[in-house]
């Protein structure tokens, strides 16, 4: 395994830059993605683009081109907050199947060099390049010369297939690779063997790395951990002292760049699962119909997932946000698979007794867990297959579409 | 203390008007009751669901006492129906127990204070008002109400879009696969306002109102709507959402018209609909030269076939739709004649009354 070369691919700033393509006018301006029901540009010849100045509501950032990154938006940011720092930013509603589209497309230009490719979902894959021909080749005074072909290869067949730029980080492991592709983006490239991890890694902060999460970064500060260095300089025994022999090992290791797992091709998804921010926060008392119609609809679509993958559910979980915040989630084993919209909402509904239900709602999920291929258990899988369907009036963009949730 | 002494119609009849919203198990006890309120002469029914208030007063009230106490409207309300029509009631208040007698029938019902009863704040002040028939309004709904989605999450399609600009009143409601549009000329002329009424509301004025040409009262704020008609005066709140823009839903052209009975079609339907698929509805429409054909199946492979004769010199079409959506609008006109109109099997159909532009009803096609 010594001399592995694994790259992670991530595209730049994808959804946005997927948008640009459909909007080339808007290249090197402000362009935010999100929002449940942002307009779309007007298509009277003139395209007139909506600004996230006249954004009413609480949809989030979902992308954000560099340009507004520059502006301090970020994924994840309330649309109104980011109308405060970039009020002339052109906001566009979110297109999944364009995207997916996209994604299909970059994916499969990268498997025509290099076929084992992990999805880490619609914009990311790790890729092992280790049998790729010519990567271990080097040249004089440039040991990493094949690398760095494969790479640009890469790189250059996705740009030819969708017009995008990616970045991608190339090192012995995925962990240093996930590191990597981030330190050059936009349209980056970082390679890296063992011995560049004292002068590239370790002054990067500790919670750079992929498993250092805000809490256990915030522990790390706290005990004069700040840098990936730190952390690699700390005595093994007590690191695990501290954080417990699994993940004071890991820390251990992560800090020196050790990472032996391997590009996996495929894996079963763990578990299925639909969530909702509402347009305004929701009372449980007060506006019990219109959740219970929501958390209905929740529990439909999240059917429909299971029967679209071909699954059932074990388990059947809820994910509930308060007005301040506060998240809670419940979950309840059932006797046997389902994947029937009603056994569903019955057992969220038996989860959703369980929670203190005394404070307005922001957001409302259930999730499917324990999940097995449809036909593995006793029971035989509900005879309602989808059938004929009149089609929509208004196309998918009202539907719930935005909402769909981590697949993995 | 007696606080009412009359005959049971004079509380039946207000009671019933108020007591449709109230909801059986309700998280809060004191909404399963209705609030009575006297004053001299007069007594008045309030009820809500916190969404809804709605609230009618009777005279000819009796009784020596003026007051007011809240109690189990369903309770009530069953009580009175079961006694004699001739009955006369007396209510009296003691000790927290409302104590209805008729004749030699007793009955005992627990209260809660008056005080304690939540009233909805209702809007003063500058809103839209207008004035129609009970019955035009009613026909409105009638013509639209179906179409609206009853669990959507697109909780926006859980209601009716009301719309009025200039001396028009419209009426769309949607549940995402049929859209049903009706619009009616009212007398104020008014700016562009558009509000969601929620499904109860509307399911409850249609309920309520009369089919006459007394006055209905309309009055919209920034998020109530007021309707005044008779002695009933309902307040709800509204829908806090973007409905979707409609006028994007009806075909602008089409080019195939179809023009039928609409008693002939609908009663064709209504056979071929026996055999259709429980689940999902389909019916096969096939069109050619003034012959419309309806082909329908279901899972047991049974068949049926209609065939009527109509106006029709367009393309051959041969078209899924579920019975349902087209049932729904065919029982709620009142014309003699439809009219049918088509592109092709994939997009949108329009289903229109000959010579009358207050009514529109889209419907997309199913692939069968």
């Amino acid at each position: 395994m010594s001399c592995r070369w694994i790259a992670h691919l991530d595209m730049d700033a994808f959804y946005a830059s997927v948008e640009l393509l459909r909007y080339p006018e808007l290249r090197g301006s402000p362009v935010v993605v999100g929002g449940r029901r942002a307009p779309a540009p007007r298509e009277d010849g003139s395209r007139r683009f909506p600004r996230l100045r006249d954004y009413v509501g609480r949809g989030v950032v979902t992308t954000a081109t560099y340009e507004a990154r520059a502006l301090g938006v970020h994924s994840g940011m309330g649309l109104m907050k980011a109308a405060a720092l970039a009020p002339d930013a052109v906001l566009l509603p979110a297109d999944f199947d364009q995207y997916r589209k996209y994604s299909r497309l970059f994916k499969a230009a990268v498997a025509e060099v290099a076929p084992v490719i992990e999805d880490r979902g619609i914009d990311e894959i790790y890729i092992d390049l280790t049998a790729v021909p010519g990567v271990h080749a080097g040249e004089p005074g440039d040991p990493l010369a094949g690398l760095r072909a494969v790479a640009r290869d890469i790189k250059a067949r996705v740009k030819a297939a969708t017009g995008l730029t990616c970045s991608i980080g190339a090192t012995p492991n995925k962990l240093l690779s996930k590191l990597c592709s981030d330190l050059e983006k936009p349209d980056g490239l970082t390679l890296l063997t063992a011995a560049d991890i004292p002068a590239r890694i370790w002054p990067l902060p500790a919670k750079r790395i992929n498993g250092i999460g805000p809490k256990a970064s915030a522990r790390l500060e706290k005990l004069g951990i700040h840098t990936i260095g730190d952390l690699a300089a700390a005595d093994p025994l007590w690191l695990v002292s501290r954080f417990g022999a699994n993940y004071g090992a890991w820390l251990h290791d992560a800090a020196h760049g050790r990472d032996e797992r391997p590009v996996v091709t495929y894996s079963e998804p763990k578990s299925l699962s639909r969530e909702t921010t509402f347009e305004r926060d929701l009372h449980p008392r007060e506006d019990r119909e219109i959740l219970g119609g929501i958390f209905t609809g929740l529990c439909e679509q999240l059917a429909a997932d299971l029967r679209r993958k071909g699954y059932e559910a074990r388990t059947i979980g809820i994910k509930l946000r308060y007005d301040d915040f506060r998240t809670v989630t419940r979950e309840i084993t059932l006797p046997e698979p389902t994947g029937d919209a009603g056994t569903i909402r019955r057992h969220a509904g038996l989860c959703l007794k369980r929670v203190p239900l005394d404070r307005r709602l922001r957001l409302l999920g259930v999730r499917a867990g324990g999940l097995c291929k449809t036909g593995a258990s006793a029971t035989p899988p509900a005879a309602e297959a989808a059938g004929p369907m009149t089609l929509p009036l208004f196309g998918e963009g009202i539907g719930g579409e935005a909402f769909e949730g981590g697949c993995r | 203390m007696v606080l009412i002494k009359t005959p049971r119609d004079t509380l039946l009849a207000p009671l019933q008007s108020v007591s449709g919203i109230v909801e059986r198990r309700h998280t809060l006890p004191i909404l399963s009751n209705v609030l009575l309120e006297k004053k001299g002469d007069n007594l008045t029914f309030l009820a809500t669901d916190i969404e809804i208030q709605i609230t009618t007063s009777s005279g000819g009230a009796g009784g020596d006492s003026d007051g007011a106490v809240t109690v189990g409207a369903r309770k009530l309300q069953d009580i009175l129906r079961s006694l004699p029509d001739s009955a006369e009631v007396s209510l009296t208040l003691d000790d927290k127990r409302l104590q209805v007698r008729a004749g030699k029938s007793r009955f005992s019902l627990q209260t809660l204070p008056a005080d304690d009863f939540p009233r909805m704040v209702v809007a003063e002040g500058d809103g839209k008002h207008f004035q129609l028939t009970q019955k035009s309004f009613r026909q409105l709904l009638a013509k639209t109400q179906y179409a609206m989605a009853a669990q959507d999450v697109r909780y926006y399609l859980n209601g009716l879009l009301l719309l009025v600009e200039g001396k028009e009143l419209r009426a769309v409601a949607t549940d995402g696969h049929r859209l049903a549009y009706a619009s009616v000329g009212i007398e104020a002329e008014l700016p562009r306002q558009e509000i969601i009424v929620p499904r109860k509301t509307v399911l409850e004025l249609n309920r309520l109102l009369a089919d006459n040409d007394e006055p209905l009262n309309i009055t919209l704020t920034a998020n109530q709507v007021r309707f005044a008609f008779g002695s009933i005066v309902l307040v709800s709140k509204l829908i806090d959402g973007k409905f979707p823009d409609y006028e994007r839903v009806v075909p602008a052209t089409l080019k195939n018209h179809m023009v039928a009975g609409r008693q002939l079609l609908m009663q064709a339907m209504q056979r071929a609909a026996i055999l259709t698929n429980e689940k999902f509805r389909g019916v096969r429409v096939v069109l050619g030269d003034n012959s419309l054909k309806l082909i329908a199946a279901n899972a047991e492979q049974e068949e049926a076939q209609e065939e009527i004769e109509v106006q029709y010199t367009g393309d051959p079409l041969d078209i899924g739709f579920n019975v349902g959506y087209l049932l729904d609008v065919l029982n709620n006109l009142h014309s003699d004649e439809v009219q049918w109109s088509f592109n092709d099997a994939n997009s949108s159909a329009l289903i229109t009354v000959p010579g009358d532009d207050c009514f529109k009803y889209v419907v997309m096609p199913m692939r069968i």
